[in-house]
């Protein structure tokens, strides 16, 4: 689990101002999912999972995810933002021991 | 000389009882954050009654876009995406976006929240899915109407395993 945090974001390869952009993001991460013990009962420990992404563009919030150990390994979020202004767009992935990931992109018109 | 035993204690003593209180709010903060989890082990009736309340729920299906393999071979990895048609402008917005997946054990997978900078309410991500059934999505807009739509997975290997 070297890799844990390594974060990916994907932008179309041309944007014009004023498109909507999808983008596609990834991160690195075990979502570690419910244990139990031999006689069934769910373990009470503090799993290591991720339970919030945040995705800000010219200092604005444009997409959030509260998100809980349903989510997949290593998983990917999609979502769209309206481009106005060239930019950096920003995704933190926040994960409940206090592991915080970021991941950059910048946005640019061709 | 007493004057200065006084004053030490009184410094000790109220050094104590800051500390006290700096414990109490620091055992309190995560106990809090614990009962407004989003995630719990719970069936799905649970989960939407604890979210939603009473609020009627429309059906969405002319709107809501709930996009879903029919048959995930592995419920480890399973894509969804969800798109609303809406103008996304500040008066009329989607707010949140909510995927269920009623037999999983922890059954609200995430929720979305989004504002009008998003341009167009189309997000997407990768779930677990722990046996065949349905997985909802429910959509609550600016003005407080809540969509739901739902669609059968079967999925040939649970992700969710415990």
């Amino acid at each position: 689990m070297a890799d844990i945090g390594k974060v990916r974001v994907r932008l179309p390869s041309s944007i014009k101002p004023g498109d909507i952009v999808r983008v596609r993001s990834l991160v690195i991460h075990p979502m570690e999912r419910i244990e139990r013990d031999s006689k069934g009962k769910i373990i009470d420990k503090k799993y290591l999972y991720i339970d919030r992404v945040v995705a800000t563009y010219l200092g604005k919030t444009v997409a959030a995810f509260d998100t809980t150990q349903s989510v997949s390994e290593n998983p990917t979020f999609v979502f769209t933002f309206r481009a106005t202004d060239p930019g950096t767009l920003t995704i933190t992935f926040h994960d409940t021991h206090g592991g915080k990931y970021e991941g950059t992109a910048d946005v640019k018109f061709a | 000389m007493n004057d200065h035993s006084i004053s030490r204690r009184l410094v000790i003593t109220t050094l104590g009882a800051l500390g006290l209180a700096g414990a109490g709010g620091l055992t309190l903060a995560p106990r809090r954050a614990h009962a407004q989890q989003l995630g719990q082990h719970e069936t799905v009736d649970e989960a939407l009654k604890r979210i939603f309340g009473a609020r009627p729920m429309k059906d969405g299906s002319g709107v809501v876009k709930l996009d879903l393999p029919l048959i995930a071979e592995n419920g480890a990895v399973v894509p969804v995406s969800v798109d609303v048609a809406s103008p996304m402008t500040a008066a009329n917005h989607v707010k949140a976006i909510y995927v269920v997946a009623d037999k999983n054990r922890i059954p609200v997978v995430f929720r979305t929240t989004l504002g009008p900078e998003a341009g167009q309410a189309a997000i997407g991500a990768t779930i677990r899915l722990g046996e065949t059934g349905d997985v909802r999505a429910i959509v609550e807009q600016s003005d407080g109407t809540l969509l739901a739509v739902k669609r059968e997975v079967k999925v040939t290997v649970g992700g969710c395993g415990g």
